[in-house]
């Protein structure tokens, strides 16, 4: 029992990790219709933007958490004026390869960065642990779970009480009609692009004491995040968040309870059994005609 | 108020609209009548900035607006209700409404005022508030539409078949709404392919055919024109 409640708390851990990862995705998705390719590599860099502030600069872990996610947010915004603007008139699948074009760059700009040798990225709440009912928690593990629920919250209120997340909204559902409104759209497309940047760079700087900072930590987090998005329901919030959970649990309790070796083939094989039987996911779109 | 002059609009290598002028005087109802593709949308979306103008030249309030992008002309004055209404399908009455003051609102300003005014031309949206957008009748979402575009407070108003899709009735009763909000000294320029109901509304009114103005009067006298009754009127 002690055990299971352990993993339940690892999985959802790792789980919220993959959910911050996929809602940046999600974001993204919905605002320009981009699947954003580049994903798992935007919190491979937000673990390496955390090596840089926090291993290499030495600063104390708000300051480097802070300088590293504007990093990110900077990232967020060169990638929009760098990738999605000059592309943006071009086909969808023209700015599609161009993410996967900018995931390769980005995993080959960190390996000249910082070499193939992983690094270890340290937690503010390094080694400590808590007792519960026998079973031992990292800390971490639960601080990982309580950001994620903060950021969600967070963003529950910006997408449903301020003008900006409302316009965020509107631009996914109808760009034209959102011009019309005098909505200022490219404001918000770069708005989405930074806000997802952000929101990988703490999946990344979280996901560092997890797991090791190694450049090639990108890919598999994009598959998990995109297991998620699957699973939970394309261009959905909230099945973004509960697949990402979803995929977690299964990772953990898989690796544990089945074999270790089989942990990636439980998640994926759960996405193509959505794919096969419920391809709209757990939530659907809500709106079945998008205007 | 609006003044387009020999506006020239060409989607690719086909010429839409070729040189087309057309005045709206302050306080006006103007009436743009034309049959299906004869080029009337895409003036409205050149007025609103949607399309690039090839040639000619818009100008609002004295100023060229030609090169401006679309929300400044929305912060200018000019608010639209698209053809298709293109309500935001999973954004509440409320939302769609408040969404359309970003144009004018400062920082913590009330709208309550507006929002009043908007629910007192049509009281069923008062209703509907929490209601998503994509679960209204066609009825109310045109309500909406045209709401939204007031909520953005405008100078002139640009309304693009607001007929469209609706049983004769309800298009009826959204076009003695237009008359109203007309009364209240708003400027319209309102696109229409049912050319009665455009016409019992207008006090002037301009035929568009094959992207060029054929025929321009008062409401009344083209109702008696034997060309318009003859392609339009049925007569």
């Amino acid at each position: 029992m002690a055990d299971f409640v352990q993993l339940i708390i690892n999985g959802l851990a790792i789980g919220s990790v993959y959910a911050l990862a996929a809602i940046g995705f999600v974001i993204v998705y919905s605002a320009t219709g981009v699947v954003n390719f580049a994903a798992g590599q935007f919190v491979m860099f937000g673990t390496f933007a955390g090596v840089a502030t926090l291993v290499n600069a030495q600063l104390p872990w708000p300051f480097a958490y802070g300088a590293a996610l504007l990093i990110m947010a900077l990232f967020g915004a060169l990638f929009f004026v760098s990738v999605y603007l000059p592309l943006r008139r071009g086909s969808i699948v023209t700015i599609i390869i161009g993410t996967v074009a900018v995931s390769i760059t980005m995993q080959n700009a960190a390996l000249l960065s910082f070499g193939s040798w992983p690094f270890r990225l340290p937690s503010p709440v390094e080694d400590s642990a808590v007792s519960l009912g026998g079973a031992i928690i990292s800390l971490h593990a639960l601080a990982v779970v309580a950001v994620t629920a903060v950021m969600v919250a967070g963003l529950w209120l910006l997408f449903n009480r301020t003008s900006v997340g409302v316009g965020m909204r509107a631009v996914a559902q109808d760009v034209q009609a959102a011009r019309l409104m005098g909505l200022k759209v490219n404001r918000l497309l770069a708005f989405s692009w930074i806000l997802a940047a952000v929101l990988a760079g703490v999946a990344g700087l979280m996901l560092g004491p997890m797991w090791f900072a190694d450049v090639n930590m990108g890919d598999p987090i994009a598959l998990k995040a995109f297991a998620a998005t699957i699973i939970g329901g394309f261009g959905s919030l909230p099945g973004a968040i509960v697949g990402g959970l979803f995929v977690g649990l299964s990772e953990v309790l898989g690796a544990s309870y089945v074999s270790s070796a089989y942990k990636d083939l439980i998640s994926f094989g759960i996405m193509i059994a959505f794919l096969l039987v419920r391809p709209q996911g757990v939530f659907g779109e809500k709106i079945q005609d998008r205007g | 108020m609006l003044s387009c002059n020999d506006l020239v609009v060409a989607h690719g290598d086909i010429v839409a609209l070729q040189g087309v002028t057309l005045q709206v005087e302050a306080g006006e109802t103007v009436a743009l009548i034309g049959a299906n593709g004869a080029g009337k949308t895409t003036l409205l979306h050149a007025i609103s900035g949607l399309n690039r103008v090839s040639s000619g030249d818009i100008r609002f309030e004295r100023r060229s607006i030609a090169g401006w992008p679309t929300d400044a002309r929305v912060s200018a004055g000019i608010a639209q209700a698209p053809e298709g209404r293109r309500i935001f399908p999973g954004l509440s009455v409320e939302e769609n409404l408040t969404l359309a003051t970003v144009s004018w609102r400062r920082w913590r300003q009330s709208i309550a005022a507006d929002l009043d005014r908007v629910f007192g031309l049509f009281p069923r949206l008062k209703e509907r508030r929490r209601q998503l957008g994509w679960s209204l009748s066609g009825g109310e979402q045109q309500m909406l539409a045209i709401g939204r575009a007031l909520m953005a407070r405008p100078k002139l108003l640009l309304l693009d078949e607001p007929s469209l899709g609706l049983a004769p009735r309800l298009a009826e009763e959204v076009y003695e709404q237009v008359r109203c909000i007309g009364e209240t000294g708003l400027t319209i320029l309102v696109v229409e392919q049912n050319t009665v109901l455009a016409l019992s509304v207008a006090d002037r009114a301009y035929v568009l055919e094959t992207g060029r103005i054929v025929l321009e009067g008062p409401a009344d006298e083209l109702k008696h024109n034997a060309r318009v009754r003859e392609a339009y009127l049925g007569r």
